[in-house]
């Protein structure tokens, strides 16, 4: 009962687990303004499904939390259009990068380790360091004293350089080379690992860029969109690896948990929110660090020669 | 048996007819063609599939189908007295696959160097009535390509000291899957000459026609043969999504976009009202 064929993939699944699993991603995508596809990929291939269509698949669920995501942070005046789009002219010439390199590195076969090494690395340093930070920022708020993410005054290397836009809804005054690299990166992780790459984005644009954490989440959201539907778009070309019919019942879970999700961040505090992503982020790096050290149970794999 | 005895008393009719008179004999032989000369003992096997044609729709978990045959001409007078035995091969279609082996450099485990194997079935089930070594020699199997142990998977190496070991956990890793099956007394026979089997098709079987050929032993020797097809193929959505993902695959992508845009919009609209 329940069971749903799916045609890509070529497996049976459970029609209430996928809805849950995509509604769990997307509650956790509105709550954080992250696309949350660095759960979706790794949960997708624990349920049997390969690994490149998890990959892509997961690209299409989060276009669409996304944009039930970016119209509930629209409407709460959270999504910086401007900086939006130069993070999205980025993060187009990123994807098309990685999901060349992704079909490259599946003929050498090494693709599994390298998308295992990349995860583990980012969400370790990431989630390291976001913890570090929220955890400091909780402490000085008990303290008493006044938090403020945002210090204006401070000036770093990255007002010195040209190419400066105003940036009126972030408050900001900056070139527009960082924006586009930090777009540039995003847009080849999201490719190379089919998540949104918001784990990534959130803290840059907090820590590099200095946007408040407000104007972060919506603005990370909106240019997920943008993204994961290139990327969606390309695997599907070049890699015939989007599995439609998954992907309408993760996006059905998903916006629904979205909304729920962003009810229940508005409720928590930043530095609260912060800390709680990074304890997630570090448990996915864990668990993925697990399983390369651990003797695997099956040493032999099989692979189709002409999916490669 | 009846039938070769009905043979045997035409054919003494017909001598004493002879004897008797000359020119009606031979009236009453061109009236009467002779049934046609069937050696004794010389079996014959018939099969055929329920299912000729799979469909692979939404509520596909896979698929029980069922072998039946019959052996005409059976010398056997009991059932169950051992004169016959069947093997049943099930094969789908043939495909290229990479095995690899896990590794481990520096403390993490790494994929090794793939080995290609150019042919091997997407789907290859044994189904006999014992187990197959104990129905005929080795070389009789190897020749007919029954059997795992015996099967060609389109690669040629001699004296490599892995090569048995990455065989078989191929096998075993289709044996998991369900994919490759060996099932000894999965053949019954009914009664004197009528036999069935069921192999079951796993929900990731690969798309394509498969052939099942039923080869009837006796002594040790395949007395007869009998091959039967059946088609395994998407249908329905499945066709249509299957079709459109791999002949139009950017429309396809900008489906699955737009779907998912779709969505998130109807999300929004729907709890925007419901706030």
């Amino acid at each position: 009962m329940f069971q749903i064929y799916l045609p890509i993939a070529e497996i049976s699944v459970n029609l209430l687990v996928m809805l849950g699993l995509g509604a769990a991603v997307g509650f956790l995508s509105g709550m954080f303004g992250v696309g949350g596809g660095f759960l979706l990929t790794p949960l997708l291939m624990l349920s049997g499904i390969p690994p490149a269509i998890a990959v892509a698949t997961g690209a299409n669920q989060i276009v669409g939390t996304s944009v039930s995501g970016t119209l509930a942070q629209w409407r709460r005046g959270n999504v910086d259009l401007r900086m939006g789009f130069v993070l999205i002219v980025g993060g187009v010439v990123g994807a098309v990068i990685g999901v060349f390199l992704l079909k490259f590195l599946r003929q050498l076969g090494q693709a599994g380790l390298m998308i295992s090494l990349t995860y583990v690395a980012f969400l370790g340093v990431i989630g390291a360091l976001m913890l570090w930070e929220s955890v400091n920022a909780i402490r000085r708020a008990r303290a008493g004293k006044t938090v403020s993410s945002r210090r204006s005054g401070q000036h770093n290397w990255i007002h010195g350089l040209p190419f400066k836009m105003r940036f009126p809804r972030s408050r900001l005054y900056i070139s527009a080379i960082p924006p586009l690299v930090i777009g540039a990166m995003v847009g080849l992780l999201a490719s190379f690992l089919g998540v949104g790459g918001g784990f990534i984005m959130v803290p840059a644009l907090i820590y590099l860029l200095r946007m408040p954490t407000n104007i972060v989440i919506g603005t990370s959201i909106f240019q997920i969109i943008f993204i994961t539907a290139i990327v969606t778009l390309l695997h599907a070309t070049l890699n015939f690896t989007l599995d439609i019919v998954l992907a309408v019942l993760l996006v059905i879970g998903g916006v629904i948990g979205g909304q729920f999700g962003v009810r229940a961040g508005q409720r928590l505090r930043g530095e609260q929110l912060r800390a709680l992503l990074a304890l997630m982020v570090l448990g996915v790096a864990i668990r993925i660090l697990f399983d390369l050290v651990l003797r695997p149970s099956e040493l032999f794999s099989i692979v189709p020669l002409a999916g490669v | 048996m009846m039938r070769t005895a009905a043979i045997r008393l035409t054919a003494l009719l017909l001598a004493l007819s002879m004897t008797c008179v000359l020119s009606a004999t031979l009236a009453l032989a061109q009236k009467k063609p002779q049934p046609p000369e069937e050696p004794a003992g010389q079996e014959q096997v018939q099969s055929d599939v329920s299912t000729r044609d799979i469909a692979i729709q939404s509520n596909f978990t896979g698929i029980e189908i069922l072998i039946f045959g019959s052996v005409d001409f059976s010398d056997s007078r009991t059932p169950g007295e051992g004169t016959y035995d069947v093997i049943a091969v099930v094969r789908g279609p043939d495909e290229p696959i990479i095995l690899r082996k896990k590794e481990r450099v520096a403390g993490i485990w790494v994929n090794g160097p793939g080995r290609t194997y150019s042919t091997v079935p997407g789907f290859y089930a044994v189904l006999s009535t014992r187990p197959v070594r104990a129905i005929a020699s080795d070389k009789t199997l190897k020749e007919l390509g029954i059997g795992l142990s015996d099967l060609d998977f389109g690669r040629y190496t001699q004296g490599d000291p892995q090569e048995q070991a990455y065989r078989s956990a191929m096998i075993r890793l289709n044996e998991q899957k369900k994919l490759f099956q060996d099932r000894d007394s999965a053949v019954k026979f009914i009664g004197r000459s009528l036999f069935r089997a069921t192999v079951a098709l796993p929900v990731n079987v690969p798309i394509g026609r498969y052939t099942v050929d039923v080869y009837l032993f006796r002594d040790g020797a395949v007395a007869s043969k009998s091959q039967s097809s059946l088609e395994v193929n998407k249908a329905g959505l499945e066709q249509l999504v299957y079709a459109l993902a791999f002949k139009h695959p950017f429309i396809y992508g900008l489906i699955g976009v737009f779907i998912a845009v779709l969505a998130g919009l109807a999300g929004w609209f729907a709890f925007r009202r419901a706030s």
